[in-house]
Parts: structure tokens; C-alpha cells; sequence
């Protein structure tokens, strides 16, 4: 890779990104990695065989037995057309939250930009932000009629505000004094951007944006629940009305796969972007 | 001359809000919407004005209210016990980690066909729903604020002689309280939407019913609809307004807070 940035401008941009909060206490770092590995999947593995011997012989209509339930998900899910669902969920989750979250960070930084906007605003904003974002459901189906649209559309709604007002309060919580330094060094308005606003407020983005996809997850079942003919939570909803408990059972596992999926990505993806944040601020290694 | 500004401060968002509403008044009357697709501004601030002298509005608000308030209790008492339990102990905490992150994951709303099917569409039904939602994101706020505190702290606590319970309550609490009061902050909103939800979807009365029933009564019942969603609305930002006055109150000293502080200092010269 070719470094097009002048060295000077990138080591003084790095120094101005230098963190505010002092590190953590400093973990023990007792044992080997095989060691840590056990501490961390003993008790889940504990949990799921205690589900499945307690509820081996279970009578309940509540509570199937674990077996049955894994079996039926994989009828459902893997040979079934039950992954039909997943489409359709799967998709308008991603539209949903990429249309959100890149809405939420363009005008959290604009209004971080022009002050006067902000203050104009900002009651409308709390207002959008902590109106829970489920009761404009059945507002979006007199706005969009049934179809996906008012999917997307709703998911892009909730997904705005976490990101928008966490890219918001990153920016606003630097350090003034890194402002006047980037003024010394003539730094222009772009370069102060994608040098010192951006990368110094991506910690608290990516917080922004983890909470506008936990939304997102939350108003995608909610919105297949509610007049919808497909999706994962039309599956559940469905299969709880005509009483098909453990059909029920394996679209709330198929959720939790999902829920658990995408956590994981995100954070992956968080740490690489955040690697490069963390690397950025080590000395001598650029 | 701060007077001056300090009403300016006041004035400004004011003035937005009601731009905000003739700006809803002029689109829906000037016909950028159908009245099927969006009410008007005054036919919904009128239907909330009727609804507000009715016993059937207040029903539904405080049954919202009481679902948030109970659930949002259970979870933070079962988060700060088992939080701080955890905590201190290494083993336990890194055991129970993975569960606590896989539980988290779940979106809360999976298990609500399961809970209506066991509790039916009772208040129950909606504690129980709140309570599931918002306990884990809470007890990792609790272990993150309980293993933060400063280790000289605890010592000096223990040198002292303090222990017990006297030293969760004087010295594990407030060392951990910015992070259970942002744990809070976020937990109410969260409660706020999933007790609408397990009134959408579950049925239970509440807010969330109403804006259903009137979404199904028709076009007619539209402006009602609205009302319900403004109520909606309004009870959030009552709610997280409280949190965020009580966090800046309480939390001043707060590195988060100072820089905010500062920040609005220096803009405001």
C-alpha cells in the first residue's frame, strides 16, 4: 500500500487521536490459551447438556425436548423451505440498517459541524431518538401499504438515531485542544475530518452503530409480526397461532443464530477497524 | 447580556418545534399527502386533546408505565446483585461471560411468541419480556463499572475496616455508578420499546394496543392513531430526560460529562 499522506500530518494527526481515558486494570494473564478456552465454553456447554437431559422426557406443550427441537430445525431450516424466510428477512435487515446507520453518520457529523442546526433541532431529534421506533409500525403500513418497503423503511427509521447522536456526542467529546493544535498546523477542514474528527470519534461510532443494528434486529422481527406474509418472525408468530410449539421453537433458534451472527461480524469487523485506530496511536509504527 | 442568550437557548428550539408543526400542517393540508396516508396537525392534536379527558387514555399510559417500571426494577436489581457477584470473582466472571454475550444477542423480541404462549396477554406477559430485554446489556454494565474501580480504592476500603455490605453500598455502587447510570439511561429506552411491542404484538393493553386498534378502525381513526404515537413520543423523552438530568447531577465529576461541559463552554464564548 502507498501512503499518500505526508508523514508529518500523519504522525501529528496520530498524536492528536492519543486516548483521553487511562487504560484498564491490567487482566492476569494466568494460564495458557487452552486454559482461557475452557474457562469460556465450559459453563454453555454445561447449560445446553443440562437443557437436553432435563427436557429429554419433557411433557410440557411449552417445552419440548431439546432433541426434537434440533431435529425439527433441521428439517425446517436446512432441507425444508423454511430458508425461504431468510431471504426475505436477511434482506430487508441489510438495507434497513445500511440505509440507517450511513443516514445516522452523515447528519451526526453535520450537526456537529454547524452548531446553530444543532441546538435548532436537537428537540425534534430526542424526540425522533426515544420515540420507541415500533409504535410508527402501524403508521409506516398507512405510509407504505404492506409490502417490504415499509420494512426497509422502518428499519432505516430506527436504525438512524443511535448512530446519528453517538457520532454526535464522539465528536463533541474531543479534547478542544486537539482542534487548536490541527488550527497550528493548518490542517484544512477535510483533512481535520478524515484525520483527527473521524478517527478520534469511531469508538463511540462503532458504539452507535452496534446499538442502531441491535434496533435494526428488534424491528425487523417486529415488522414481520405485524401484517406481514413472510419472514423469520411471520415463521414464529405463524407457527404460535395454529399452536406448532416446536416449529415455534426452531424459528426462535434460527433468531438467536442470526442475533449471535451478527454480533459476532460486527465485532469483527469493529476490531479490524479499530485495529488500525489502536496500531495508529502505537509510536514508531507507522 | 446571559439572560439574553440564555433565552435565545430556550427560544431557538421552541421555535423549531412549532416550524416543525406548521411544516406537518402545511404538507398534509396542502395535499403532499392524502389524508389515508398521514393526518393533519390539528385534526391529531385535536383527537389527542380528547383522548387525554378520557379514563381509557390514562388506563393505557399507566399500564405502558407500569410494565417499564417493574421491569426495568427486577432487571437492575437481579443485574447489580449478580453484576458485582461476578465480578469479584474471576473465574466466575470469565465463565459466565460467554453466556452473558450469547444471551445478549439475542434480540429479546425472539422469545415474546414463547412468553405470550406460557403468560398470555397479561401484564406478566410484558415484565416478564422488559426484564429478559434489558438484564443482560445492564449486568455487563454492572461487571465492566465494579472491575473498573480502582484497586487502592478497595484496599483503602478494607484497611479501614469497612466491609460487607457497608462497603458494597459506600464503596462498590459509586465507584461503579457512571457506568450503571448509562447502563440505565439505555435500558429505559430499551424497556419503553419492548413494553410497545409486547402490546403490539402480544396484545396486552397498553399504549401500543391503541395504536394498533386505531390503525385498524380506518382512515377516520388516523388522527388517534397519531396521538397515541406522539404520547408514545413523549413519554420517552420524559423518561431518558430524567436519566439525563439525573446523570449530569450525579455524574459531573465524570470524565464524559467534564468534556461535554467544556465543549459547550467554549462554544458558548
Amino acid at each position: 500500500m502507498t501512503q499518500t499522506l505526508p508523514t508529518v500530518d500523519a504522525e501529528a494527526a496520530a498524536a492528536l487521536i492519543a486516548p483521553t481515558t487511562p487504560p484498564g486494570r491490567r487482566r492476569r494473564s494466568g494460564g495458557g490459551t487452552a486454559k482461557r478456552v475452557l474457562v469460556a465454553v465450559w459453563l454453555p456447554i454445561v447449560l445446553l447438556a443440562l437443557w437436553w437431559v432435563l427436557s429429554a422426557s419433557s411433557t410440557s406443550p411449552f417445552f419440548p425436548p431439546l432433541s426434537k427441537i434440533l431435529g425439527e430445525w433441521w428439517d425446517q431450516w436446512i432441507v425444508g423451505d423454511a430458508k425461504g424466510q431468510l431471504v426475505s428477512s436477511l434482506r430487508n435487515l441489510v438495507f434497513g440498517y445500511l440505509a440507517g446507520s450511513l443516514i445516522g453518520a452523515t447528519f451526526g457529523t453535520l450537526l456537529w459541524r454547524f452548531a446553530a442546526a444543532r441546538r435548532v433541532t436537537n428537540p425534534i431529534i430526542y424526540f425522533l431518538y426515544v420515540l420507541p421506533a415500533p409504535a410508527l409500525l402501524p403508521a409506516m403500513i398507512a405510509l407504505f401499504g404492506i409490502g417490504e418497503m415499509r420494512q426497509i423503511a422502518l428499519i432505516s427509521f430506527g436504525a438512524i438515531w443511535p448512530t446519528l447522536l453517538n457520532t454526535l456526542d464522539g465528536m463533541r467529546g474531543i479534547d478542544q485542544v486537539k482542534f487548536d493544535a490541527a488550527k497550528a498546523m493548518r490542517l484544512s477542514p477535510t483533512r481535520t475530518l478524515f484525520s483527527l474528527v473521524l478517527p478520534a470519534a469511531a469508538p463511540q461510532m462503532a458504539a452507535g452503530l452496534r446499538a442502531s443494528l441491535q434496533v435494526s434486529i428488534i424491528l425487523m422481527v417486529v415488522t414481520e409480526m405485524v401484517a406481514a406474509r413472510e419472514g423469520i418472525g411471520y415463521f414464529i408468530l405463524q407457527a404460535q397461532t395454529v399452536f406448532a410449539v416446536t416449529k415455534m421453537w426452531t424459528g426462535i433458534l434460527t433468531l438467536v443464530i442470526i442475533g449471535m451472527v451478527a454480533n459476532f461480524l460486527f465485532v469483527a469487523i469493529e476490531r479490524r477497524a479499530l485495529a488500525w485506530y489502536h496500531r495508529s496511536r502505537a509510536p514508531g509504527n507507522s | 447580556m446571559n439572560a439574553t442568550r440564555r433565552s435565545l437557548r430556550w427560544l431557538a428550539p421552541a421555535a423549531a418545534v412549532v416550524v416543525a408543526l406548521l411544516l406537518w400542517q402545511l404538507a398534509t393540508a396542502g395535499g403532499l399527502f392524502t389524508r389515508d396516508q398521514f393526518p393533519t396537525m390539528t385534526d391529531t392534536v385535536r383527537a389527542l386533546g380528547d383522548a387525554i379527558g378520557t379514563e381509557a387514555y390514562w388506563d393505557s399510559v399507566l399500564s405502558t408505565l407500569q410494565a417499564w417500571f417493574l421491569g426495568l426494577v427486577i432487571a437492575s436489581v437481579l443485574a447489580v446483585v449478580i453484576g458485582s457477584a461476578l465480578a469479584f470473582n474471576d473465574f466466575a466472571y470469565r465463565s459466565a461471560a460467554s453466556v452473558i454475550e450469547i444471551f445478549k444477542a439475542i434480540p429479546a423480541i425472539a422469545i415474546l411468541p414463547l412468553v405470550i404462549l406460557v403468560l398470555g396477554s397479561t401484564l406478566e406477559m410484558k415484565v416478564f419480556l422488559i426484564a429478559f430485554g434489558v438484564f443482560w446489556p445492564l449486568v455487563i454494565q454492572v461487571i465492566y463499572g465494579v472491575r473498573s474501580m480502582d484497586p487502592t480504592v478497595l484496599d483503602t476500603a478494607k484497611a479501614l475496616g469497612v466491609g460487607g455490605l457497608r462497603r458494597f453500598f459506600v464503596v462498590t455502587i459509586p465507584s461503579a455508578s457512571p457506568y450503571l447510570a448509562t447502563g440505565m439511561r439505555i435500558a429505559s429506552a430499551s424497556a419503553l420499546i419492548l413494553a410497545v411491542v409486547s402490546e403490539l404484538v402480544g396484545g396486552a393493553a397498553g399504549i401500543g394496543r391503541n395504536i394498533l386498534r386505531a390503525q385498524n378502525g380506518g382512515v377516520s381513526a388516523y388522527p388517534v392513531m397519531y396521538a397515541y404515537i406522539l404520547t408514545a413520543g413523549l413519554l420517552g423523552i420524559i423518561l431518558t430526560g430524567a436519566f439525563f438530568l439525573f446523570e449530569r447531577k450525579v455524574m459531573h465529576w465524570h470524565e464524559s460529562q467534564r468534556n461535554i461541559r467544556a465543549n459547550e463552554q467554549g462554544a458558548r464564548k
